[in-house]
């Protein structure tokens, strides 16, 4: 086999591993109501930001919420991320005033069209799982993301084991109602 | 004559920049609506999406996970619209904002200005006028959502 051709064949691997990997990254179904799973770039932005003018520079670091803006003008609201009971503003904080590619799911429901991310990638970046919640809030504690007691963190938060513990889980504590 | 009209063609210039800058900034902006909204604090993921039996006591500790894992959270209204929560007594702070933890399934009235962008119902909350707590005993039909524990 001559030299080119080698090279031609490691070439054509290449952008099939590189297709591959893309799609393997395509949103899974979650089978909600009008889903559509969907790939499109946007602007991150700081939503209240856009909507009456208070920008603070960072975001609102992490305190804000957080949305996408497209090219066209629509305003998306990632209402979730890919992980359990968590949102995606630890994910888009980072990019926060940058274009990234996000991939996930479309759902309207009532006449509400929200959004939930389960993959991103920065421009120029590589694909990232949009589980940022979870990472930022296992590496706290000196844990891996895929530790059982982080994929569980709800049942061990600090604070959520404090709010419960004072309202019950029914929060009819102070009512004399409890499970 | 080149010393007089120096200034006035960097006042006229600074005016222009000003006359330009200030309409795309305010046409950047959307215009609020005051409004007062009546309605239940709810995790509005886990309404929209259907997952589970999502309002009420039976989905409480639940909408406190999801506030607390940083996903928006919205009111319930009368109205039966979902209202997406930007401010809350005029902290842009909402995302796993404490004091909103604690009012997860409470009934609430509240004042504030209304967005509306793209389908959704965005309030900024300066007022919560009244705070009733849980009125939907919603755990007596559907247990504890999700997992029944």
């Amino acid at each position: 086999m001559t030299k080119s051709a080698k090279l031609l064949i490691a070439a054509l691997m290449a952008i099939a591993l590189f297709s591959f990997s893309d799609a393997a990254l395509a949103a899974d179904s979650w089978g909600l109501p009008d889903e559509e799973e969907v790939r499109f770039d946007a602007k991150v932005i700081d939503v209240l930001c856009v909507l009456s003018g208070d920008c603070p520079p960072d975001c609102g670091a992490g305190k804000r919420l957080l949305g996408l803006l497209k090219e066209d003008g629509e305003l998306v609201l990632p209402i979730k991320n890919g992980g359990p009971f968590t949102g995606a503003v630890a994910d888009l904080l980072p990019h926060c005033g940058e274009t990234v590619t996000a991939d996930g799911l479309f759902t309207i429901n009532y006449g509400v069209k929200t959004f939930a991310v389960q993959f991103l990638r920065p421009a120029q970046g590589k694909w990232r799982r949009a589980n940022g919640f979870v990472n930022e809030w296992a590496a706290m504690r000196g844990l891996e993301a895929k530790d059982k007691a982080a994929r569980r963190w709800f049942r061990s938060d600090e604070t959520i084991l404090e709010i419960i513990g004072e309202q019950g889980k029914l929060g009819l504590k102070d009512k004399g109602i409890e499970p | 004559m080149r010393r007089s009209v120096k200034p006035i063609f960097y006042a006229f210039a600074a005016v222009l920049a000003v006359c330009l800058a200030v309409p795309s900034l305010a046409a950047s902006a959307e215009q609020p609506r005051r409004v007062t909204v009546t309605g239940e604090v709810i995790d509005p993921w886990c309404y929209l999406s259907e997952i589970m039996w999502a309002t009420g006591s039976a989905h409480h500790q639940c909408a406190v996970w999801c506030a607390r894992g940083g996903i928006p959270v919205g009111i319930l209204g009368d109205d039966e619209q979902v209202y997406i929560v930007l401010k809350v007594e005029n902290d842009a702070g909402v995302i796993g904002h404490r004091g909103i933890l604690r009012v997860q399934s409470n009934e609430v009235v509240v004042e504030g200005d209304l967005y509306e962008r793209d389908s959704i119902k965005y309030l900024a909350i300066d007022t919560i006028i009244d705070d009733h707590g849980i009125v939907n005993y919603s755990h007596e039909e559907f247990d504890i959502q999700p997992f029944g524990e």
